[in-house]
């Protein structure tokens, strides 16, 4: 090649390779849309947690108390005495790499960080420092490495980069979870005030009136009367949605954002449908008006307080049991933490289905039943009239949540419901569903906006799966049962895989419930028109 | 453009693919490249699908739909990923020097050639810019979602 031919390429060199030197020693470049934004001092005042003050992790200070160190290391031996788990996790992890390829974070941004090993080994290197005695004499040749101010901001940086959901885990041949080697650093980080706002706001306002956005109980039934006016439109017929109706036989708690958000409303819309059908004796509570608990995401003692309104209002009103909506952690919270947290629910009694008579002998500790469980008991006993045609505008594929799938083993109910109210159904590849679903991206706190880049690099894994199917099968709804999964899931898929929308279980239900009295129906609950197939019938 | 064989254009593909891997992290590199399965590793497999196609499309018709449905989907991943515009094109450049070391082509072709990767750069560019655009869009759209029931209710209370 000629000598004077120019070289445009270099004029464009960058050099690819990360800067030399130790991985631990890297302080971390918080970038705009990578991160979420610090909670304001007003949350933390409200909550009563350390240190309220106004900053943001770009600001160089972080406004930590003089003790901070001191505080973080005495947090990390408590909690290393008080949770066995911990101590168990930090000792015995032997680096094999099972989990490195698992997390979705990982697949779509190539960081090692966030493999769960090393995402790990950022607050494994300081224990061994401070609570090993190899660490104490021999220092990084050991793997052990100083808390400084730098390793507190890579914490905040890399375990708000983990949505706690548990998928590593399942890879992990010791059953290392690493979603509570998170849940303990986001402890440690708000004993020193380093919280986020998308998580501590949230809280705040379920501590103060119930629920996310803080609706107060005039705007909760507001919201629900709204609902069933909709409902009227679409269906002709009027259901009853009683709230805080004392001596119901259920209560029904959902995630806050079936009764705001779109496309949660319609699984909402479906609920409500459903249960005017077969007459169910139940209620909602205006304080108990939201199943979501973010307090997973900061601390244990903030779970629990969270918590505890939905056997307080059981008791309160004086119901039978507890029927939960489609929601993702706020399952794990009630599968995994309630009955130890605020149980035992002794005034409560075991779960029956007053249709079908069916035990929900899963549910006796907890006395909370999950209304995908419920409803495909219903179908089981031939209780509901389904035209499973009036999905036929939809190709449906199911997204496994991960707390109910991960959490509590919720797997063939949805897809057995799935099959019964919609003709076209097909499944994602085997190692993207079940118990090796892939995360949204945004749960454990993680789904706001500011943090969007994140998001999408971490939604990648499942909009990937999601696209095969949509050009394979055509596609053009992914059901799911998690309120952050309906929140966030359209905004991966309007980026990854557009043409895919996102629904709920119940909304597929309440599409396909053939309702008494009811007017011939030409939308689905969306009030978007309904298919050829759904038209014959009525024909 | 005739007179490349398959096997020279695989082994272009496999070195731009390297360096494409390259602007990744040291230790995740090896994964990047090796893990086949598609829904194990979306990234990886996204570039070793489409920078062969952009390959074949370089010395074939330059087909608009083909290069844009590869572009499409290397701008995509790497629009959200860490990179500035800059360090998210910068890799189709590199194809000029394999060109340059891996063909025997005369002057002027590899000048056709490289105006060719030239094409493919400005187009990745806009592409890179589109999605940075939809990245707001979408944000924008999600904040809507999330009180759109309660929106709707006051407006017709309203």
């Amino acid at each position: 090649m000629p000598e004077t031919a120019t070289r445009p390429e270099e004029l464009v060199r960058i050099s690819y390779d990360p800067p030399p030197g130790d991985w631990r020693g890297s302080p971390v470049e918080f970038r705009k849309g990578t991160f979420c934004h610090a909670a304001g001092a007003k949350s933390v005042r409200y909550l009563e947690l350390p240190n309220p003050r106004d900053w943001q992790p770009t600001d160089q200070d972080w406004k930590l108390p003089p003790n901070w160190k001191e505080i973080i290391l005495a947090g990390m031996k408590e909690r290393l005495e008080r949770f066995r788990s911990f101590r168990l996790f930090m000792d015995i992890c032997v680096r094999c790499g099972a989990c490195a390829d698992k997390c979705h974070f990982y697949l779509g941004s190539a960081d090692p960080k966030n493999m769960p090993v090393l995402r790990a080994e950022l607050i494994r290197s300081v224990y061994r420092r401070y609570f090993t005695t190899a660490g104490k004499v021999f220092r990084s040749l050991a793997g052990a490495r100083d808390l400084t101010e730098d390793v507190l901001k890579e914490w905040f940086y890399y375990f708000y980069q983990c949505t706690e959901c548990r998928r590593c885990s399942v890879f992990c041949p010791f059953g290392i979870d690493t979603a509570e080697i998170t849940m303990m650093v986001r402890e440690l980080l708000n004993l020193v005030g380093v919280n986020t706002n998308w998580v501590l706001e949230p809280a705040a306002n379920c501590y103060r009136t119930g629920n996310h956005l803080g609706i107060q109980p005039h705007g909760f039934k507001d919201s629900i009367d709204f609902a069933v006016d909709d409902l009227e439109d679409l269906t002709g017929v009027r259901v009853e949605a009683p709230i805080n109706r004392k001596g119901a036989e259920i209560l029904f708690v959902v995630p806050s954002a079936d009764y705001f958000a779109t496309p949660h409303y319609y699984t909402l819309l479906g609920y409500l449908a459903l249960f005017h059908e077969i007459g169910l004796d139940y209620t909602f509570s205006a304080y108990a008006s939201e199943g979501g608990n973010f307090g997973l995401f900061s601390s244990h003692e903030m779970m629990k307080r969270l918590n505890a309104k939905i056997y307080a209002e059981a008791k309160r009103l004086g119901v039978k049991w507890v029927l939960g909506g489609e929601c993702g952690h706020m399952w794990r919270v009630i599968h995994q933490y309630m009955d130890t947290l605020n149980g035992p629910a002794d005034f409560l009694e075991e779960p029956v289905s007053p249709v079908t008579g069916t035990r929900f002998e899963n549910a006796r500790s907890t006395k909370m039943v999950h209304i995908c469980e419920f409803t495909a008991d219903l179908i089981h006993a031939h209780k509901l009239k389904l035209d499973s045609r009036r999905n036929d505008h939809w190709t449906v594929t199911y997204h496994d949540s991960c707390n109910p799938a991960r959490a509590m083993g919720l797997l063939e109910e949805p897809r057995y419901i799935l099959r019964r109210v919609a003709n076209r159904f097909h499944e994602m590849p085997e190692n993207t569903i079940r118990e090796q679903t892939f995360c949204c991206g945004s749960g454990a706190g993680l789904g706001s906006d500011e943090n969007i880049e994140m998001r999408l690099r971490g939604g990648l894994p499942r909009a990937n799966a999601v696209k095969y199917v949509r050009d394979k099968y055509g596609v053009n709804l992914l059901t799911c049962i998690c309120a952050i999964d309906k929140a966030t899931l359209p905004t991966a898929l309007a980026y990854w895989a557009p043409g895919v929308e996102v629904g709920g279980v119940h909304e597929l239900v309440g599409n396909a419930l053939v309702m008494k009295g009811e007017k011939e129906r030409t939308t689905d609950l969306r009030g978007q028109p309904l298919g050829q197939g759904a038209e014959a019938i009525h024909a | 453009m005739a007179g490349i064989s398959p096997a020279r254009k695989h082994a272009m593909a496999e070195r731009w693919l390297a360096l494409a891997v390259q602007t990744y992290p040291v230790p995740s590199r090896r994964f990047l490249v090796d893990q086949r399965d598609p829904f194990r590793n979306p990234a990886g497999q996204a570039l070793r699908k489409r920078i062969p196609e952009l390959v074949e499309e370089l010395f074939g018709e330059m087909d608009a739909g083909k290069v844009g449905a590869a572009l499409e989907d290397l701008m995509r991943l790497r629009a959200v990923q860490r990179f500035s515009a800059r360090e998210a094109v910068g890799f189709l450049f590199g194809l000029k020097t394999i060109l340059r070391e891996e063909s025997a082509a005369d002057w002027e072709t590899l000048a056709r050639w490289e105006e060719r990767v030239d094409e493919l750069a400005l187009a990745a560019f806009d592409l890179f810019m589109r999605f940075r655009e939809q990245i707001y869009q979408i944000q924008a759209d999600e904040a809507r979602r999330r009180v759109a029931q309660l929106e709707r209710m006051y407006s017709r209370e309203g």
